[in-house]
C-alpha cells in the first residue's frame, strides 16, 4: 500500500527552486508515496507574515490544514522552513481552544471549512526514515552517491515535536539517510544553525556572516557538497555563497543541492543532472 | 533490616571523607551478606563495643596527630580506667591522613593499637592512606569486608570462608583519555565517582505545595518546586489555597507553603478563606506534618512578608514541625528561593512515609540529587534504597582555549559515567582528576552564570543530566561542551559577560515610572496591575539566565552591535509595564526601532527552539518586531520585505520572490547583487545541477527575472484564491 500524503511544495518550489518541483515527484513515485497536491494551499508564511499579523498567518495555515483534513490526509513537505512553520501554527491551534474557535469562525465565514486539528505535518526526511525505512530506500538505490556530504537541517524543523523521533539538537536522520545512499555523512556542528533567511534583505551583512560560517564549517569537516533539507535556506547557501565568502574572507564555495535532488539522482532519475554534478565536483571542485 | 551478619562501621571524620568511605563500605558489604550499621564515633559509647564481633573503622587524623572532633570524646572514654574487654571482637582499621604532616595517620594508629590492646583480633593489617586515598581505601575495604564475612556467628574467623567482594560498585566512574592519535592506546583511569542512586519511593512520597498568590509569582514558584521535587524522590502536588481543605493537611507528612503578601500585610485573595479557617476552632492539629515556608514580599512595605510569617507561626502553633527556616523573599526572589529549595526539598525528602524526619540523611539526599551521591545507607529505620544508575559510555568533547598562546581546539575523553550525572559534575570530575587547568564557571545547579552549550543546546549544566542532553545511541552518548556563543571566551568554557552588560547598560534598563492612579484600600492607596498584564510580564522577567538568552540567537555572534534577545526582552517587558513613564516609553521605542534593535534579529526560530528561553520569549520578540514594523509603517528594508511578502500572498496565495527582491532591495540592491556575483549565480545556476537555464519564457520578456534561479515575474494563483483574499480582507485590510 502506498503511503498517501497531501503535498505542500514549500514556499519557492514554484519559483526560485523549480528543481524541487521537478525532483520531488520522482522520489515519491519510486518510494511508493502517493502525493495529492494541495492546490489551494498558500505559502506557510515562512515566519514572515506573522511579523505583520500573526492571526493572518495562522488562519491561512489553518485553511491549508482544513484542506488536508478534508482529504483525510496528513501533510508532507520537502522544505524544513515550511515543516517548522506549519508545525508551529498547528501546535498553537491545538494548544489554544479559544484561538482555534476564533480561527474556525473566520475560516467558516470565508471558506465554508473548519479545522479539527486532526492532520499532521511531516518533512520528507522524517517520512522516509520513520515511515518508509532506510532499508527500503537502500534497496531502491541505482546510483550510489559516493561523496562526503554535509546534511543541513536548519533550525525551523529542529524544534521539539517537529522532527519525528530525531533529536532536536543532535539529529542523525539526514546522516543515516546519506549513509543509505552510499555517501559518507559529515558530522558538523552548524547543521541546525540558522543562516538567517528571514533577515536576508534587511540584515545582509549578518546573514552573510552566518552563511559563511555554516558553509565554512561543512568545508572544514571535509564535505564535498551540502545537501539542504530546507528549500529557503538553500537559496542563501547557494546563491549568496560567493558574496558571503568575499565579505567574510572565509572559504564558502561549495555545491549545495536540495535533498529531493540528491534522492532523485540516487534513485536513478535525472542521470544527466547527476553527471553534471559529478563533473562539477571532479573538475571545478570549490 | 536484613538478617545478615552484623557489622559495625565506625567513622571518625572531620571533612566527611571517612564518613563517605564508611557509607560506601556499608553498601558494598550487603553484597557479602553483611548487615552494616554505620555510626559516627560520637554516636556510640565505648561500652557499646563490648560483645561486638565485627568492627570496621575509618578514621582521619586532624591537626598534629589529633582525633577528628567527632572521635575525641570516644577516644577519651576509651582511655579511661576499665576499658571494655574486646575478646572475640574482629576489627580492621583504615586510617586517613596526609603524609606531609609529622603525625601521619596517627588517629588510626591509635585506634588500631587500642583495639589490639583490648584483646580484639586484627583481621587485616591497618591501611594508612595518604591524600589520594580512593583506590587503596577501596581495595582495603573489599579485603576487609571479605574477611568480616568469614567471621562466623560465634565470632570465630574462618579464612576458608573468604569470598571476593563485588567490585567495582555500580556507580563507579571510569575515565580514560581518548587517544588523539589512533596509534595510541587509551589508558583507563579509575576514579572514585561513587554510585549514583535514585530514591526509590516507598510508601507515601507526596509533597503538598500550597500557594497563595495574587500576581502569579507564588503559583509559578510552586509549579517549579513541584517539578524539582522529583529530583528528591518526591511527588510534588501543587494546591491552590483557594478551595483547599485545610483539615486534609493533618494526613500529610510534607508541606511547602509559598505565599505572597498583599497590601498592608494581608493574605492574597486566594489564601484569605483558608487563613480564616486555619485560625478557627475547626482547624485540625498538624502533628506529624513537616513543613517549610517561602514568603514573597516587598521590603519597601511595612509588613514585609507578613502572610508567610503568619502561616509559619500558625503551623507551628498547630503542632507541625518546621524542617527548614522560613525564607522571606524580596522582589528579586528567584535566586534566594532557589537556594531555599536546595535546603527545603532534601529536608522534606528525609521525612519517611511514617512521618519520621531523618535529619542525618539530608546531606546524602543533597548529594544524591546533585548527581554526586555515593548513596549512603541510612540508619536502622530509613535508608535510601539502592538503585544503580546504569553506567553509560560517554565521549566528552570539551572546547579548550588558551588565551596565552591564543590557540583553541577540543579535548576528548572517553568515560564510563552514571547516566544521571549532571554535566557540571562531569566537568568537575574532569577538572579534579584529568586536567586541573580546565576552566569553567562553577556554582549552584541553577546558577545562571554557569550556562554553557552542550551539543548546540544551551543549558545550566548543574540541572542537566548527561542522559537527557543527547540521545543515547548504542549505549553510548557523545557530548560536545562549548562556551556560550556570542561572547568572547576568556579561557576554555568561561566567557566574558561584559559585552552583554555594556549593551544592557546602553539600553538604560532602569525603571522610570510615571505618576498613576492607584486603588484605594483600607490601608491606603496602592498601585495595581491587571492580572492579564501581570501574566504577560512575568514570563518575560523570569527566564533563567541573561547570558544564555543572549546566546540563544544565532545572529548575535555575527552582529556586534545587535542588542540581542536578552536586552530586547527586558526592554519589551518594560515597555509593556503600565508603570513606565511616557518619556521612557519613547526612549524604549527609539531603541527597539534602531538598527541594533529587534530588526537586527535575523531568525526567531533559533531562539524558539532553545528551551532555556522558551516560546514565551520568542513570542515576546515577535510581538516587539510586529510593534516596531507597525510604528515604522513597514518602511525600511525589513518592513518592505515583510510587507511585500505578505502582499504577494494576498495577490496569488504564493510568494513572488521577484516582487520581494525588487521592492525590498530596490535598484541599488539589485545592482549590488549584479556586481557581487549573486545575480551571476542566479543566472548561470552553478549548482542547479542541470536544471533549466530559463525559468519559462517570461525571462525573455523581463530579464533578469525568469532566468536561472531568478523567479517568475508573476505567479499563477492557488485554487480558490478568492478565499485567501477574503481572509485577508477580514483580518487585515492594509494589504
Amino acid at each position: 500500500m502506498p503511503l498517501k500524503y497531501a503535498y505542500h511544495p514549500g514556499n519557492i518550489a514554484h519559483s526560485s527552486a523549480p528543481e524541487v518541483s521537478q525532483t520531488m515527484p520522482t522520489v515519491a513515485r519510486t518510494l511508493d508515496i502517493k502525493l495529492t497536491p494541495l492546490e489551494g494551499a498558500t505559502s506557510c508564511g515562512a515566519g514572515i507574515i506573522r511579523q505583520a499579523n500573526e492571526m493572518l498567518q495562522i488562519t491561512l495555515n489553518a485553511r491549508t490544514f482544513a484542506m488536508a483534513e478534508s482529504m483525510g490526509l496528513e501533510i508532507v513537505t520537502p522544505c524544513a522552513a515550511t515543516a517548522g512553520n506549519l508545525h508551529e501554527d498547528l501546535n498553537k491551534l491545538r494548544g489554544d481552544s479559544i484561538l482555534l474557535a476564533k480561527v474556525n469562525d473566520v475560516l467558516e465565514r470565508n471558506t465554508g471549512m473548519t479545522f479539527n486539528a486532526e492532520t499532521e505535518v511531516h518533512h520528507l526526511l522524517h517520512v522516509i526514515v520513520d515511515e518508509i525505512g532506510l532499508d527500503k530506500l537502500e534497496s531502491k538505490i541505482k546510483n550510489p552517491i559516493s561523496y562526503r556530504i554535509a546534511g543541513y537541517y536548519g533550525p525551523n524543523m529542529q524544534q521539539e515535536g517537529a522532527c519525528g523521533n530525531d533529536d532536536v539538537f543532535d539529529p542523525c536522520y539526514m546522516e543515516d539517510l546519506l549513509r543509505s545512499l552510499g555517501a559518507t555523512p559529515v558530522y558538523w556542528e552548524s547543521r541546525t544553525k540558522s543562516v538567517g533567511v528571514p533577515g536576508l534583505f534587511s540584515e545582509e551583512p549578518t546573514v552573510l556572516k552566518q552563511t559563511a560560517s555554516v558553509i565554512s564549517d561543512a568545508k572544514s569537516e571535509g564535505a564535498d557538497l551540502i545537501v539542504s533539507a530546507c528549500t529557503l535556506s538553500h537559496t542563501v547557501l547557494d546563491v549568496y555563497q560567493a558574496k558571503a565568502s568575499r565579505v567574510t574572507g572565509l572559504s564558502a564555495n561549495i555545491p549545495v543541492i536540495h535533498l529531493t535532488e540528491l534522492l532523485s539522482f540516487a534513485l536513478g532519475h535525472y542521470n544527466n543532472r547527476l553527471a553534471q554534478l559529478k563533473t562539477r565536483l571532479a573538475v571545478i571542485g570549490d | 533490616m536484613s538478617d545478615g551478619l552484623p557489622l559495625l562501621i565506625l567513622f571518625g571524620s572531620q571533612s566527611g571523607n571517612a564518613e563517605e568511605l564508611a557509607a560506601s563500605a556499608a553498601k558494598q558489604g550487603s553484597a557479602l551478606g553483611l548487615s552494616s550499621t554505620v555510626k559516627g564515633m560520637d554516636e556510640i559509647q565505648i561500652a557499646d563495643l563490648e560483645g561486638t564481633q565485627r568492627v570496621l573503622i575509618f578514621c582521619s587524623t586532624w591537626g598534629e596527630g589529633e582525633m577528628p572532633d567527632n572521635a575525641e570524646d570516644l577516644w577519651q572514654a576509651a582511655n579511661e580506667e576499665n576499658p571494655p574487654s574486646l575478646e572475640g571482637c574482629n576489627f580492621a582499621v583504615c586510617s586517613l591522613g596526609d603524609s606531609s604532616y609529622e603525625f601521619f595517620c596517627e588517629s588510626g594508629k591509635d585506634w588500631d593499637g587500642w583495639f589490639e590492646k583490648q584483646g580484639a583480633n586484627r583481621l587485616i593489617p591497618r591501611l594508612d592512606c595518604d591524600v589520594d586515598y580512593d583506590k587503596p581505601a577501596a581495595e582495603f575495604t573489599s579485603e576487609a569486608l571479605a574477611n568480616f564475612a568469614a567471621v562466623g556467628a560465634d565470632g570465630s574467623f574462618d579464612p576458608a570462608l573468604i569470598t571476593q567482594a563485588k567490585d567495582p560498585s555500580p556507580g563507579e566512574v571510569e575515565i580514560s583519555d581518548k587517544p588523539s592519535d589512533s596509534s595510541q592506546t587509551s589508558e583507563e583511569v579509575e576514579l572514585s565517582g561513587g554510585g549514583l542512586e535514585e530514591l526509590l519511593t516507598s510508601g507515601d512520597r507526596s509533597l503538598a505545595i500550597l500557594f497563595g498568590s495574587q500576581s502569579g509569582n507564588s503559583e509559578e514558584l510552586a509549579a517549579k518546586l513541584a517539578k524539582r521535587a522529583k529530583d528528591y524522590g518526591l511527588e510534588g502536588i501543587v494546591h491552590d489555597m483557594d478551595g483547599f481543605d485545610f483539615n486534609s493537611l493533618s494526613n500529610m507528612k510534607r508541606v511547602l507553603i509559598i505565599c505572597s503578601t498583599w497590601g498592608e500585610g494581608e493574605m492574597p485573595d486566594n489564601a484569605e478563606e483558608l487563613w480564616q479557617f486555619a485560625n478557627s476552632d475547626s482547624a485540625s492539629k498538624l502533628d506529624g506534618v513537616h513543613f517549610s515556608i517561602c514568603a514573597l514580599g516587598d521590603s519597601s512595605y511595612e509588613f514585609f512578608c507578613q502572610s508567610g510569617k503568619d502561616w509559619d507561626s500558625r503551623f507551628e502553633t498547630l503542632g507541625a514541625t518546621r524542617v527548614v527556616d522560613r525564607l522571606d523573599c524580596d522582589v528579586d526572589y528567584d535566586s534566594p528561593a532557589a537556594e531555599w529549595a536546595l535546603e527545603a526539598l532534601p529536608a522534606l525528602s528525609a521525612v519517611d512515609s511514617t512521618g519520621l524526619f531523618h535529619e542525618g540523611m539530608v546531606e546524602s539526599i543533597k548529594r544524591f540529587a546533585s548527581g554526586s551521591s555515593t548513596g549512603a545507607d541510612g540508619d536502622d529505620v530509613f535508608s535510601i534504597p539502592e538503585i544503580s544508575s546504569a553506567p553509560i559510555q560517554v565521549e566528552v568533547s570539551v572546547f579548550r582555549y588558551d588565551p596565552i598562546s591564543a590557540s583553541s581546539g577540543s579535548d576528548v575523553w572517553l568515560c564510563v559515567l552514571p547516566a544521571r550525572m549532571s554535566v557540571l559534575e562531569v566537568l568537575r570530575t574532569l577538572k579534579s582528576t584529568q586536567d586541573g587547568t580546565l576552566t569553567f564557571r562553577d556554582g549552584t545547579p541553577d546558577d545562571p552564570n554557569t550556562a554553557i552549550t552542550v551539543n548546540g543546546k544551551i543549558v545550566l549544566p548543574g540541572l542537566t543530566k548527561i542522559d537527557s542532553v543527547a540521545p543515547i545511541r548504542e549505549d553510548s552518548v557523545s557530548i560536545r561542551i562549548e562556551p556560550l556563543s556570542g561572547f568572547e571566551v576568556i579561557r576554555d568554557l568561561a566567557i566574558e559577560p561584559w559585552s552583554l552588560e555594556r549593551k544592557r547598560e546602553s539600553s538604560r534598563p532602569w525603571m522610570v515610572a510615571s505618576t498613576r492612579e492607584g486603588a484605594k484600600i483600607p490601608q491606603g492607596v496602592i498601585g495595581t496591575m491587571s492580572p492579564s498584564k501581570a501574566d504577560l510580564l512575568h514570563p518575560l522577567c523570569s527566564y533563567s539566565s541573561h547570558t544564555a538568552l543572549h546566546s540563544s540567537s544565532d545572529a548575535t555572534p555575527y552582529s556586534n552591535d545587535y542588542l540581542g534577545p536578552a536586552v530586547i526582552t527586558s526592554m519589551w517587558a518594560r515597555r509593556n509595564d503600565p508603570r513606565t513613564s511616557p518619556k521612557k516609553l519613547d526612549h524604549i521605542d527609539e531603541l527597539l526601532r534602531s538598527r541594533n534593535g529587534i530588526k537586527a534579529e535575523t531568525d526567531l526560530a533559533s531562539i524558539h527552539r532553545q528551551s532555556i528561553s522558551g516560546p514565551s520569549i520568542s513570542r515576546a520578540l515577535l510581538d516587539a518586531k510586529n510593534a516596531v514594523l507597525n510604528m515604522d509603517r513597514f518602511n525600511g528594508r525589513h518592513g518592505k520585505h515583510v510587507w511585500w511578502y505578505t502582499w504577494s500572498i494576498k495577490s496569488s496565495g504564493r510568494v513572488n520572490d521577484t516582487v520581494i527582491y525588487r521592492q525590498a532591495l530596490g535598484p541599488g540592491g539589485l545592482l549590488g547583487n549584479l556586481f557581487s556575483g549573486v545575480t551571476a549565480r542566479m543566472v548561470f545556476g552553478f549548482t542547479r545541477t542541470g536544471g533549466n537555464m530559463l525559468n519559462g519564457m517570461l525571462g525573455m520578456v523581463a530579464p533578469p527575472a525568469g532566468i536561472g534561479k531568478m523567479p517568475k515575474q508573476f505567479n499563477s494563483s492557488v485554487d480558490k484564491h478568492h478565499e485567501v483574499v477574503s481572509i485577508f480582507n477580514e483580518l487585515d485590510g492594509r494589504f
